[in-house]
């Protein structure tokens, strides 16, 4: 260090020095790349000759196009669905593992699987388990063919939780609707019930079809015929993909954030009478409002980018019935034998950013207001 | 459901209080309510179980039917004959019969492996013996149909097969009798090895397959064709049969190398310098922003914000052409003309992410400051500081920071795809298995290899999670608080 300098300058050099390598990467490959990715979307180029500028017609030919337009509604589609479901259930899992009971450092680790493995092994496994002879048809028909027993063993359950509840409080003994006790001791007579339901032959097995839903290589649409707001049938077995792999991440966030709750807040909301489902809606969800906005900005960011999926997934299903955003732009850029539309791709790339920008705004908005 | 921990804790509490002589009522209460405390923990166990069954489930399913000869067969069994150790038992036996080892057989000269076989024949029905073949099968469609080697049909013998057992039974009811046949297959001795032995055994239609040396793979043509992948297998070939194949059929057409083996060392390659690298420069910067005054601050830590909300595509499209162009022409220095098919290349373009800044950040800002105020006193300045003091103190940090930039550049897809694009042997293993998934599912998916892929790319970074749990879990929870 020279000497003469003041303590402040020597400090400010130090820290430049610090942050040379990291601002340096920083301002080439995000800086500069989207500056320029700005003027792209204002020109017409493929790589190969200089960049032609045509001021605002990549923005207005793109509107026009009907591949950009179903990758547009697929991505604010999919990310829409997919964050709301990820988050509900993410809050959803970190309340039931918020237990100190033993073994629960194992059960964490079990739901976190799906998050370690890569976008393209889960959907290799995914793809495997959604063939037309896959296992996630063999599951449903094997629900189609045993829902009596389900059925049974509900309402065995119901009638036997009510009849302990009754005899309890005709004894003067104060329980609740869903007393732990008595449910345990309800689902054991339940399975024994249906036991012996199955038995004398009341309740059996249905015969049904083999189940062969195609559920990647099909035009169908759900809900069908309603334009522009009904979903392709890939698309939304993606989201069901998708709210599995990352709701455990979340679900993460949401336990750290569960255990900065002061335990006195709950306590004093059952001195106030609150039941449970009041103090989850009145302490828990209010107390966890950063953590819901964090995840839920983490969740519109990520799903907004989604395209392993759509690439690995490929020609297993109709490209419009998948194709996001950031798909649309990939394949513009890199469109196999055609020339790059890179000004096309440019123009979709920023559309995509400011979709993300305004959403993570918007939903900061609510979450704030509603706290 | 907020207060479920309140709850699971009870039993304690319960047995705690005790001590001043409770009256019977009150004993009456905290029985009640430590029953209710254990009941409650029994339900939340059943939910905690129901819900991992949902997680791993489709995992191990998924990896045992790795093992399957047909992982879409219907209804998937969980018993695949791979499984079972009698079958390993024969594969052992007949892979040394094969000339080979127990372990990975084969089919050499002075092979001499001998087959039973099993029918159950119905009454008023003439045993036949089988018609054996030694077919020239390859082993798959798509990539697998391209197979190098020699065919174990061209040097193999089959004897006369001779019926040496009959005995009356009754299978499903249906009274007739176990007709066993044996034979054995010997190599001609020509010097010349097979690596597999395929076999097709073909009986007359309601002389059913009851049990054989081996395990068929197939039986096709309404049961009068049984069918083996391999009867000289050893242990490994047969239990990892689509393993084997994954390894074996992805290999270089130009150089010949394992295209399977290069592809993971590839992925180990990148993803330790990129470890080293989002060490030493997150460490660097996070510890910038966190203790060091600067004028400049705040607008790069917005900046740093900002990139992180950015998709990446729309970033790409410039980087592509810097590294087509090796930065600025940059790379010319040291003899690249581009950066593109090179590890160098995406290397550079990925030195440090945003969120390991953060991680580190968040972690210096979490040290008491008056460790660095005596070092100060002292005369050290923040190089001295930062490398004798911070550094060795932020080794869970460092942990994170090493776990997550691993998991994350292993499991990356989208930046290498377009980067790394010729040869097949520049491949990330993620990349590689978006090529096996083309090259398998080009006629009809060919499941085995494509389930064996997926799993070997997931084994290390499960493994890492498993044993670095902790760094895991803080990571990411340290990133969290940042919002």
């Amino acid at each position: 260090m020279p000497r003469g300098l003041s303590q402040r300058v020597q400090e400010a050099l130090a820290a430049y020095l610090f942050l040379l390598p990291f601002t340096l990467s920083l301002l080439v490959f995000f800086g500069y790349a989207f500056v320029r990715a700005i003027y792209f979307s204002f020109t017409d180029y493929n790589m190969f000759d200089p960049p032609n500028w045509v001021g605002l017609s990549n923005y207005i030919n793109i509107f026009r196009e009907t591949r950009f337009l179903i990758a547009l509604r697929n991505s604010i589609g999919f990310s829409l669905i997919v964050t709301i479901c990820q988050t509900a259930f993410a809050l959803m899992l970190a309340v039931v593992l918020n237990n100190k009971i033993k073994g629960i450092a194992l059960f964490r680790t079990a739901y976190y699987m799906p998050s370690v493995a890569s976008s393209v092994v889960v959907t290799l496994i995914f793809l495997w388990a959604f063939q037309r002879t896959g296992v996630f048809n063999y599951v449903i028909e094997l629900f189609m063919r045993y829902w009596p027993f389900l059925v049974a063993f509900l309402a065995l359950t119901a009638v036997f939780q009510l009849l302990q509840v009754f005899w309890d409080r005709s004894r003067g003994r104060p329980v609740r609707w869903l007393e732990p006790g008595a449910l345990l001791t309800s689902f054991m007579l339940a399975v024994v019930g249906v036991a012996a339901l199955w038995g004398t032959g009341t309740v059996s097995a249905i015969e049904v079809e083999p189940v062969r839903t195609v559920w990647l290589n099909t035009r169908r649409t759900i809900p069908e015929g309603w334009g522009w707001f009904s979903l392709p049938l890939p698309l939304i077995s993606i989201m069901m993909l998708n709210t599995w792999t990352t709701a455990p991440t979340f679900m993460l966030l949401y336990l750290a954030g569960l255990q900065d709750i002061p335990r006195e807040l709950y306590e004093a909301a059952a001195v106030d009478g609150a039941n449970r489902w009041q103090q989850f809606r009145y302490v828990t969800v209010p107390q966890l409002k950063h953590v819901t906005f964090l995840v839920m900005a983490l969740g519109i960011i990520g799903t907004l980018q989604m395209f392993d999926q759509v690439a690995i997934i490929g020609s297993a299903a109709p490209l419009d019935s998948t194709i996001t955003l950031a798909y649309y732009v990939y394949s513009n850029v890199f469109p196999g034998g055609a020339l790059p539309r890179v000004g096309i791709a440019s123009a979709a790339a920023m559309i995509l950013a400011v979709l993300t920008l305004i959403a993570v705004l918007i939903q900061r908005r609510v979450v704030e207001d509603n706290g | 459901m907020a207060d479920a921990r309140t709850g699971a804790t009870a039993p304690q509490a319960a047995a705690v209080h005790p001590a001043s002589q409770p009256t019977p009522v009150e004993m009456e209460k905290q029985k009640a309510a430590a029953r209710r405390a254990w009941a409650r923990a029994a339900l939340v166990y059943v939910l905690l179980l129901v819900f991992s069954l949902f997680f791993m489930g489709p995992f191990l399913f998924a990896t045992l039917s790795s093992f399957k000869d047909d992982p879409i067969e219907w209804p998937p069994r969980l018993d695949p004959p791979q499984l079972k150790p009698a079958n390993w038992v024969a594969a052992w036996r007949l892979g040394k019969a094969g000339g080979g080892s127990g372990w990975f057989g084969a089919f050499a000269p002075g092979a001499e492996v001998p087959f039973e076989v099993t029918y159950f024949v119905p009454d008023g029905i003439e045993p036949q013996a089988p018609i054996v073949r030694v077919p020239r099968r390859l082993p798959g469609a798509g990539i697998g149909a391209v197979r190098p080697g020699a065919f174990a049909a061209d040097y193999a013998i089959v004897s006369e097969v001779v019926e040496t057992a009959r005995q009356p039974a009754e299978v499903a009811g249906v009274s007739g009798q176990l007709v066993t046949y044996a034979f054995t297959i010997r190599h001609n001795g020509e010097p010349v090895v097979a690596d597999r032995l395929p076999l097709d055994l073909e009986v007359q239609l309601r002389q059913t397959f009851y049990s054989a040396t081996l395990a068929p793979n197939r039986i096709e043509r309404l049961g009068r064709v049984q069918s083996w992948n391999n009867v000289a297998p050893g242990v490994i070939p047969y239990v990892f049969y689509n393993y084997t194949r994954v390894f074996q059929e992805n290999y270089s057409r130009t150089t010949g190398k394992n295209l399977f083996l290069t592809w993971i060392g590839n992925s180990f390659f990148i993803a330790g310098v990129k470890v080293l690298t989002h060490l030493i420069i997150a460490s660097m910067t996070g510890y910038a922003l966190a203790r060091l005054r600067f004028p400049g601050r705040n607008a790069l830590f917005m900046l740093i914000l900002f990139s992180m909300m950015i998709p990446g595509q729309v970033t790409f499209i410039s980087n592509y052409l810097v590294l087509r162009d090796g930065i600025f022409g940059l790379s010319k220095l040291w003899g690249q003309e581009t950066l593109l098919n090179s590890f160098t290349g995406i290397i550079l373009s990925g030195l440090c992410g945003g969120s390991a800044v953060f991680i580190m950040k968040q972690f210096f800002e979490s040290l008491p400051r008056e460790l660095e105020e005596s070092a100060r006193i002292d005369g050290a300045g923040p190089a001295t500081i930062y490398t004798r003091i911070v550094l060795p103190l932020a080794r869970p940090a460092l942990g994170a920071v090493a776990i997550l930039t691993f998991q994350g550049v292993w499991n990356e897809f989208f930046w290498p795809l377009i980067v790394l694009t010729t040869p097949q042997d520049k491949f990330t293993l993620t990349v590689g298995l978006l090529n096996l998934r083309q090259a398998y599912g080009a006629v009809a998916l060919d499941w085995g290899p494509l389930l064996a892929g997926a799993f070997i790319s997931a084994v290390p970074v499960i493994i890492i999670f498993l044993v670095f749990q902790r760094y895991f879990v803080e990571g990411i929870s340290f990133t969290g608080i940042k919002g």
